[in-house]
Formats: structure tokens, sequence, C-alpha cells
């Protein structure tokens, strides 16, 4: 009963002739990316902190290579105008990203942590989020902002956390969580192409996931899931690391004859809609699994748009599979308990199966 | 400096039309016609001119909340700007951004912006632009004696600084910041200028009330940065004549204080006492210029009234390019 | 308490109301495992075989053999091995059942629930529910309150899920439906075409039907193909999961979807066959005087038209075949509309020659040939082929010899006619060659009897074998 999850080859792909795959984790995705994209493309450019690494340092440029190693080999082949070390300063940094944008490039910057959205919140949430809008539809503001997020890593509670939600609600924005290589390649591709803002969330325990990466200038469109796993007894929706989870727990539940349709939206703004609630109209029972806390989160969103727009088809209460309402913590019991897992998410299925 | 006459009046006529923008609309704000926020430069012009005469539509300029002075100095449409100032559908944004958020992009005017010091980081962005394009051309973020406080603004002079990119920082230190004094505000042993000092950059100071003054001090940075392709910062002391907001009742201000300002610190009655003293340029030729720009302003007033009211239903337009 | 479970009459399909009990598979008190099958069950249409979906034990049967049980009632008591006796007696004391004789098409009644731990016996209350009562400090909503005491339970009987342990109503009604399983799905492959731009159930719809995605536009974002366009090609409903996967589609196999032209005659043909009591009278008649007449009168018609004139006159002779049959009515009729069968490329249709007995045959020709060719140009108005008491249906044309035809409802009779062929006729005790057709006239039995049948055919025997009268 094992399905095969999607490839995510693309229509483009299949015209260009484009029948190889390499097999490399997340971080290799990016960095492979962001190499071809720089090379494609002089108007996009790197900005972030130790992007490169070891500036101004006895150790000399690239030191680090990038602390999450996503921007290796860059600096080196592009030049430091282009793979722009900032000192710590987070607001300067999104703004600079913002005014070049406005001036016609498409910078990346990198938010070393998510958490740091406190630190830049207006420059994107007041400037980036509202260029194009304030300004009639006659400016462009094409930023890609890599946001590092994620529970699971003991980096403790404001280095952990999981703020799409926050940037999923705000209009002007785009939102992406790729959850494979291949996704990530994509979903980069296509933030690049387009004219909008896209912050683009990488997990940090995502960055080993080995997949199959096509060749190419691979796309994946925004608001257009996966479907994981196919069944028809439950829809499960699951939120970036959270994916395999719901797969790994389909896959234990199919062994008792019980199938999940497992839904990765990869973008939660736009948000496919359609193939959540075309899934619960087949399935009748919904559970979304999200590492974020329980309030105002894309759970309790999704949860929301199934029961306003597929209310008659639900034969159960939906479930929402969520951290506790706590910061995250440290002692890795501790974070265990908050991050969701397998058996958190089948009891909830068989919570919903339970209603008949 | 070489002065031509056609450039004198250019400058001129774009102080008038600052002047007279900012006045009349103080006057169609309190019939109560224009909704919101509005925030006048009248006061400033000088300081508005005397920086964007050196620039073309390559350069690039970040404003503030107390836009409409930079916006026509760079050159924006006069009668879109009215217009977007009141609302209307065919205003400079469509009239979506309103006074506090009026732009054109497409002649390096990168928008007037409502958060106090956002714009210097995004002018350091645009610079990282310029230098790319490597045609010589600067981004200029426009600040004030309130900006200068934000940690964006100290952020933005020192990644200007480390990245070395031909940024430069306005600062128009009208002396008031909302309702508060700069000498209470700022902490410096000297000035707002001296800070970005410390930043290792260059800096220079200005009679932001003296187009001339402005406009020579302004030739000498532009130089330097545009040689050097580094950051650099000047101070205008200048003066605004009206409050922080339309509204604002001005409590703060001494006794007589504005009368003396329009009286002593008035760029137009400066740039015309220059005049007596150099030949290039007759009197009558600002007279000329002023009758011409009140009938602009007029004009702007009165198309701006009649002007198609947005349409509601295009409320979600515009919000991406493509979702 | 022991997890007792009961073990009911299952429902199959909609109008199942009721069961026997075969044969029991299984000994009272002895487990089985998943897969065995515990009991056979006879309907009136099957008997089908109950099977276990997990390992388990039947600790009570309840259901003699050949016992006939209602869908939902209580054939016996799953539980573990060795359950107590007493226990058991007073679960089957308590037991309702539960929504057991309702016609919910979708879902199954409850089947042999698997021995999970699930935390709360089966409590659907009695029919005559003590009402209980909840202590004041109890944290639980005032609905939830109403229903939980009405119910009968109390609050140790709920889970409650609200903030710091408050009950809500939905606690309570989940308290009083206790665990249930439903009729699963099971998993599903992922269905192919992943390089289509697709939502993916629009995927699995396409795959499961055999539709090309490359062929289908897209109408959702960005021209992305949405389970709705699929549907369109397929012409289908929109529950599409319970449809079974679409046989597999053979090389050079045209699928094509019906035409709503199609699909509505399918349905019409299929209620008057499913519903209708026809029966068939049938009887030869002698053609040849009425090809002589034809020709003598210039063939002001077809032999079809004859028949038509003559079908009305017979009509009213024979008025019990000339009716509509409705629900629990009869209309009778004093003049006779007869639609006359029409083939066009999309479909049979039964123009109406309005008071067939008030025209003569060459009105009726020229009335045939206007509505034939407006049947065959589709541009027939409602009124000209609704209604009606009678129809005719001639296969003649075609060599057919005689078939029986079904009726059209509301009308009460359908006549059928074949070729007129040579035949050997009795013609005055000798022996002659005559074109002879066969006619078979069905009637509604409901409502028309054999006898009348009869008549009419005689009636009209009459009037084709001596055709001056028409």
């Amino acid at each position: 009963m094992r399905s095969v999850a999607g490839r995510g080859r693309c229509l483009c792909d299949i015209l260009m002739g484009h029948t190889e795959m390499a097999v490399m984790n997340v971080r290799e995705a990016i960095n492979q990316t962001l190499h071809e994209a720089m090379e494609r493309d002089p108007s996009v450019i790197l900005l972030g902190e130790d992007v490169a690494g070891g500036a101004g340092t006895a150790g000399g440029q690239e030191a680090i290579g990038g602390i999450w190693g996503t921007s290796t080999g860059l600096i080196g082949k592009f030049g430091p105008e282009r793979v722009i070390d900032t000192p710590i300063s987070e607001s300067a940094i999104i703004g600079a990203a913002a005014g070049a944008a406005l001036a016609g490039m498409r910078p990346v910057a990198e938010l070393m942590f998510a958490d740091f959205i406190g630190v830049c919140g207006d420059q994107l949430i007041n400037q980036i989020a509202k260029f194009r809008y304030m300004f009639g539809g006659k400016a462009r503001c094409p930023v890609v902002v890599r946001l590092i997020y994620g529970a699971g890593m003991n980096s403790a509670a404001q280095h952990s956390q999981a703020f799409y939600n926050l940037l999923t609600a705000i209009p002007g924005l785009k939102v992406a969580l790729p959850t494979t290589p291949a996704d990530a390649k994509g979903l980069m591709n296509e933030a690049l192409t387009g004219d909008d803002p896209v912050m683009f969330f990488e997990h940090k325990a995502l960055y080993g996931k080995k997949g199959e990466v096509p060749d190419g200038v691979h796309r994946v469109p925004f608001g257009h899931a996966r479907m994981a796993r196919e069944g028809g007894d439950v829809t499960i929706v699951a939120l970036g690391r959270m994916v395999s989870f719901a797969e790994k727990t389909a896959d234990k539940l199919a062994e008792d004859g019980i199938g999940c349709d497992v839904i990765d939206p990869r973008t939660t703004s736009p948000l496919d809609e359609e193939v959540i609630l075309d899934s619960v109209e087949q399935t009748g029972r919904l559970v979304v699994v999200d590492e974020s806390p329980p309030r105002c989160s894309v759970a309790t969103d999704i949860t929301a748009l199934v029961a306003r727009k597929a209310f008659s088809s639900l034969d159960a209460p939906p479930e929402c599979v969520t951290a506790p309402h706590t910061p995250i913590p440290f002692a890795p019991e501790l974070e265990r308990a908050y991050v969701p897992g397998p058996p958190a998410i089948e009891a909830a299925v068989r919570r919903t199966l339970d209603w008949g | 400096m070489q002065y031509s006459q056609d450039g004198l009046l250019r400058a001129y006529r774009r102080m008038a039309t600052i002047r007279q923008f900012e006045e009349r609309l103080h006057e169609e704000i309190a019939k109560g016609e224009i909704p919101g926020f509005t925030h006048l430069y009248a006061g400033q012009e000088a300081a508005a001119v005397g920086v964007c005469e050196h620039l073309d539509n390559d350069d690039m300029i970040v404003s503030t909340h107390r836009g409409h002075g930079h916006c026509i100095a760079k050159g924006c449409d006069v009668k879109a700007m009215m217009k977007e100032i009141y609302g209307r559908r065919e205003g400079l944004c469509k009239g979506r951004g309103g006074s506090m958020h009026i732009a054109d992009t497409s002649i390096g005017m990168l928008g007037a912006n409502g958060i106090v010091g956002a714009g210097a980081p995004q002018a350091v962005g645009a610079a990282i632009a310029a230098r790319a394009e490597g045609k010589g051309k600067v981004a200029i973020a426009f600040s004030g004696d309130g900006a200068c406080n934000q940690g964006t603004t100290f952020e933005a002079m020192n990644m200007a600084a480390v990245i070395k990119v031909p940024a430069i920082f306005v600062f128009e230190n009208n002396h008031y910041s909302e309702h508060t004094g700069d000498k209470y505000a700022v902490a410096t042993d000297k000035d707002i200028a001296s800070r970005a000092r410390a930043f290792g950059m260059e800096v220079w100071r200005a009679n932001g009330c003296d187009f001339y003054d402005t406009y020579e001090t302004m030739a000498e940075l532009l130089d330097h940065v545009r040689g050097s392709g580094k950051p650099a910062s000047i101070e205008l002391d200048t003066e605004r004549f009206y409050g922080h907001f339309e509204g604002d009742p001005q409590r703060y201000r001494a006794k007589g204080e504005v009368d003396r300002l329009r009286e002593e610190r008035d760029a137009l009655k400066i740039f015309r006492a220059h005049k007596t003293t150099d030949s290039l340029l007759e009197l009558a030729q600002l007279d000329t210029i002023d009758a011409d720009v009140n009938a602009l302003i007029d004009a702007a007033v009165n198309e701006a009234r009649e002007a198609e009211k947005c349409d509601p239903s295009q409320v979600e337009e515009d919000v991406y390019a493509t979702y | 308490m022991a997890a007792l479970k009961p073990f009911t009459m299952p429902k199959w399909g909609i109008e199942m109301t009721e069961g026997t009990v075969a044969e029991w598979q299984v000994k009272e008190g002895k487990p089985f495992a998943k897969g065995d099958v515990i009991v056979l069950i006879e309907t009136d249409k099957i008997t089908n075989e109950v099977e276990a979906e997990a390992d388990g034990c039947l600790v009570r049967i309840l259901a003699g053999e050949q016992d006939t049980k209602s869908v939902g009632a209580l054939l016996g008591v799953m539980g573990p091995q060795g359950a107590d006796a007493a226990e058991v007696d007073a679960f089957v004391a308590s037991y309702m059942p539960s929504g057991g004789g309702d016609a919910e098409p979708e879902r199954d009644a409850p089947s042999p629930t698997p021995s999970s731990s699930a935390g709360t016996a089966n409590t659907a209350p009695a029919q005559q529910v003590r009402r209980s009562e909840i202590a004041k400090d109890v944290a639980i909503s005032p609905a939830a309150r109403f229903a939980a005491e009405a119910a009968g339970l109390q609050a140790s009987d709920i889970t409650p899920s609200g903030r710091h342990g408050r009950i809500t109503k939905q606690d309570v009604d989940k308290a009083i439906r206790g665990s249930r399983t439903p009729a699963l799905k099971g998993p599903i492959a992922v269905t192919g075409q992943e390089e289509a731009y697709a939502s993916p159930l629009a995927r699995r719809i396409a795959a499961q039907n055999g539709v090309d995605l490359s062929q289908v536009t897209g109408s959702g974002a960005r021209g992305r193909i949405s389970k709705a366009d699929v549907l369109a090609m397929i012409g289908g409903s929109a529950d599409t999961a319970s449809a079974p996967a679409a046989p597999q589609v053979e090389e050079g196999v045209g699928v094509v979807p019906m035409t709503a032209m199609r699909k509505t005659i399918a349905r019409r043909l299929t209620e008057a066959k499913q519903a209708i009591p026809h029966i068939y009278v049938r009887r030869a008649v002698r053609a040849d005087r009425l090809i002589a007449l034809r020709e003598s009168q210039g063939k002001p018609g077809t032999i079809n038209d004859y028949l038509i004139r003559a079908s009305a006159l017979s009509l009213l002779q024979v008025p019990e075949v000339n009716v509509q049959v409705h629900d629990g009515a009869i209309h009778k009729f004093s003049h006779a509309d007869v639609s006359v069968a029409v083939a066009t490329d999309k479909g049979l249709i039964t123009p109406i020659v309005k008071r067939a007995n008030e025209l003569d045959v060459a009105a009726i020709a020229e009335r045939m040939g206007d509505l034939a060719t407006r049947a065959r140009e589709g541009r027939l108005k409602a009124d000209e082929f609704q209604g009606g008491s009678f129809s005719i249906s001639n296969l003649g044309g075609f060599g057919v010899d005689g078939f029986d035809a079904i009726i059209n409802p509301p009308q009460g009779a359908i006549l059928a006619v074949g070729k007129a062929r040579n035949a050997p006729i009795d013609d005055g005790g000798e022996i002659k060659l005559a074109p002879v057709m066969q006619l078979s006239l069905s009637c509604d039995h409901r409502a028309i009897d054999g006898v009348d049948g009869a008549r009419f055919l005689a009636a009209l025997a009459e009037l084709l074998e001596n055709p001056e009268q028409l």
C-alpha cells in the first residue's frame, strides 16, 4: 500500500527534455539553485550575516561559507558586490533588500533565524509587503527573504519559532515552506522569477533531507499543493517538517486499512484551498499538523476554512495537532513534548475515525 | 559655482511650487475635504530643491512622511500628486497611498514613508543597485531630527560604510521631531552630522533655508560620493512653518516664532535677496513664476476636486503581481 | 467494564430493511481471527458473508438461524473471551439500536467493531432514560448540561475537551454516540500524470476515469486543472468517491460521454421498463387490401400514416386503451393524440399527431412530414413530443418482422409494427400469398388488461383489413 510521493516534475521540465534527476539534500538544493540563479540573472544578489563569512578576520573570507552551508561557493564565483556579508543589522539588511528591489534588483536576503522577524518586522510588514499596493501597482519589490526556522535542534525559545503564520497573515507577502529538495529548488526558482516578495522558510532540521532534484530551471507554482500519500478516510494537512511525520503516520495507518490523503501545501500564501477542500469532501475528516503554537496559526486558519466551506462534508470535528501554547523549551525531553510527532498525529486520526 | 539662468529659474520654480502646493493644502485641509493625515513641508523648500537639482531620474531618493517637497523637487507630476492627496483614482498612486505614500519609482522617487526612519536602509539598498549599474548614480535618504534617533538610521549608516555604497544621508534638521525639540531628543556632543562622522563617512553642513548654500555644499558632497563610491552625510539646518501634521495646535512654539521664521528664514525670500546682489535674474521673472505656479496649483486643486473617486470594486487589485 | 460491543444486522444498499440469519459460522464464546466469516445473512436479493474486521469473540449469540431481524438489530455481543455473563446480560438489556433503521445510503450500519480500547462502552441511551443531575460545580456549558442530564449521563461518563476540563455540548454528543467505526475506504495508490499542472484530486479522478489530462483545459488559477474540469470531461456527478475505478479502456475503443438527450432516453426507458408491468398482445394482419387502397388513392401517405389513422379510430372504439397511467389514477381521453417514433441521429424521439382521429390520411401525412423534419433538426417544441396516450413504432422499413416496444410513460400502450411480408393466408378457405404485418401491442397492465389490448387489436385489424373505412 506504499504510495510514491510526487516527484514534482513540472510541465516545463518535460517540455525542455529534463529527465535527469540528481539526488541531493535540501541544503545542497538551495545552494545549487542560488548558484544557477545568480549565473542566469545578474540582478540576483545575496545579502545577510555571514552568507560568505570571515570578512575582516584573520581566517579571511569564506571561513564559514554561510552558517547553514546554503551559500557556499557563491562569493568565490560572484564576488563581494553580489554576495554581501552584512553587519548584524536585521532592519538594515531587510530594508536594503527592499530598496534594492524597488531600484530594480532581485535581492535574496537571509534572516539567520526566523525569530528575528521581531527585529526587522517593520521592513517586512509595513514596507516590503505594502509597496506595490500603496504605490498604486506601479512598483515592484521582488525580494526573497530566506528565514531559517523550526524546533527540534535544542535551539530554545528565541531561535526555534515557526513564524510563517504571522507573515501569511500580511497581505502583499507570499510565503513558501518547502519540505523536499526538489520543492526547495522549485519554489526558490519560482520566487526568483515572480515579481512579488516571497518569505521563504527553510527548516533547520530538514537541511539534511535527501531527495531527487530535477535539472534545469525546475519551477513549482505557488498555491499548488503536493499530495504525499492518498487515501479515502482522513485528510491530513501538514506543514514543513511535519509532512514527513504525517507520511510516517499514514504508512502505519495503512497497515490497519486506514487510508490518508497527506497534503503538503508547500506555500501558505497563496494556499491551495481547492485541494484541501476536495480532499475533505471525499474523506469527511481533517487533521492539521503544525509545529506552531495553537493560537492564530496556519492550522487554525485551515481548520476554519474547512469548517466554513466543507462543513456539510465533515463526519467528525476537525483536529489540530500543534505545539502547546508555550515558548519552545530547551531540555531535550521538553522539546520532544513540544514538537508534534507521529503518535500525536495517529491519535488525532483515530479520534476522527471514532466518530464513525 | 557657475549657475545658469535656466537652472536658477527652474530651482526657483520648484521651490515656489512646493511652497504654494503646501500653503494651498493647508487651506483646503481646513475645509475638511481631504481625508487622513498630511504633513506639510512649507519652509524646507531650499533643502529639497538644493539637493534634488543635482539629480536625474536615475538617481534615487527615499523620503519621509513629510514628502510632498521631495516629490515635487524630484519631478513628480504635481496634478497627479494633488489627486493622490485627495484620494482620487487618477492620483499618482491610484488613490491607494495618499499623502504619506506618494511615489513614482519610474523617476527614482522611491516613496514617501509613514514609518520614521524606514527609508535609510532602503536607500542603502538602492545604492547597492546604483553601484551595480556602474553609472555613478547615487541613492539619497532624507531624514529628520526625529529619524536620526531610530535604530534603522544607525544600522543603515554603518552598513553603507561597511559595504561601501553611494548612499547619502541627508538630515533635514527642522528642530522638531513631532512635538519634541532636537535639543532634548538628540544626544550628541556636537550635532547630527557628527554622528554620521563617527561611522567614518565624510559629512557636510549647510543652511537648509538657503538654496545656494545647500546646492553648493551638495555639489561638493556629490563629487566625493560619485567619485569614491562611498557614503556621505549632510545636515541641513532648516525650518518647518506648519505643525508636525495638519491639525497640530503647535503649542510647543514660542510666541511669534512662526512669524519670525517666515520673515528671517523664508527660502523664497532668501533666494530673492540673493538676486538683488547678483544680476543673473530679474525679480520680475520670479514674480512671473509665482503667478504661473499659482495658476498651476489652482488648476491642480480644481481638477483634483472634480476627479473621479476610486471604485470600491477595485479594492483588491494590485496587492500582488500574480496570486 | 469489559469492552463489550454490539454485533448488529448490517445494512447493504439503500433498500435493505431487514435480513435473515442464515447460518452462524462461529461458535458462541470461541474466538475468531480477522478475516474469518462470522455469519451468513440472507436478504431478498442475496446471501452475504459477514467477515470479521479484527480478531475477536462473540460472547453471546442472540439471533437464531432463520431469524429475521431489522437492520441495526442486535444479533450478538462481541467482547473479550470469558466476559462476565452478568455484564453481558446487562449490556443486552440496556442496548437500544442507535440509528440502525435510518435510510442513510452513504453509511453502513455499525459493522462488527474491532476490539480497540476506545474508553467508553456503548452508551446508547435506552428509550425511557432516567434524567441525571450533574453537580453545580462541574465546569460544563448550559447546553451540554441540558443534553447530558436528559441522556442520564454523569460528568464522569464524559471526556471534556474545553479549557481546564470544561465539558462542551460536543463532548456530550460524543459520549452519547459512543465509539463508532466507519466503513474504511483505505489507502489509494498515488496516481500518474504527475507532470500535468493539475490539482491532486483532479489527477486522481482523471486516472480513475481514463481521462488524459493533456486534453483538459484548466480553469483554475494560472490554468491549473481542477476537479471540476476533469468531471466536465467525464460528464459525471460530483460524488465519485463511491464510483468504482472505471474499467481500463482498450486500445482503439472510443469513449464517448453520453449526451444529455441520450441520458434522458436512458433514464426514461429504464424507469419504464422497471416500473411498468408490460403485457404483450400480438396479432398478424393481412395488408394487401391496405396496400391496394393506398395505390388507388394515389398514395396520400405512407403505410404508417394509414396506421396512425387506423390506430386513432381504434383508440376511440376501445377507450380502455386510450389512457395515460399516473400514480393512483388513470386519465381517459376522448380524442386520440398519437405519438410516432422518429429516429434521429441523436436518438429516438416521438412527436405527437394531435387529434389524429379528426385528420384524414393526407392531413396526417402532411403533419408527420413536418414533425419528422423538425424532429431531426431538433426543433420540436416541448408540447409536440410530451403527452399523448399512445405511440406507434414502426421498424418494418428496416426489415424487422416483429418486435416488442417499451411503453413511453405516462402513456398506456405502444404498438410495434413490423414489415409486411408475403406469407400464406386463409383467404376464404383458399391458401393465398399476401403481405402480412406483425403487430405487437405493449400495454401497461396496471391500467389495461389483456382483454382490452385484444379488443383494440381486433378493432385495428378490422380497419386495416377493410381499409375503405379509413
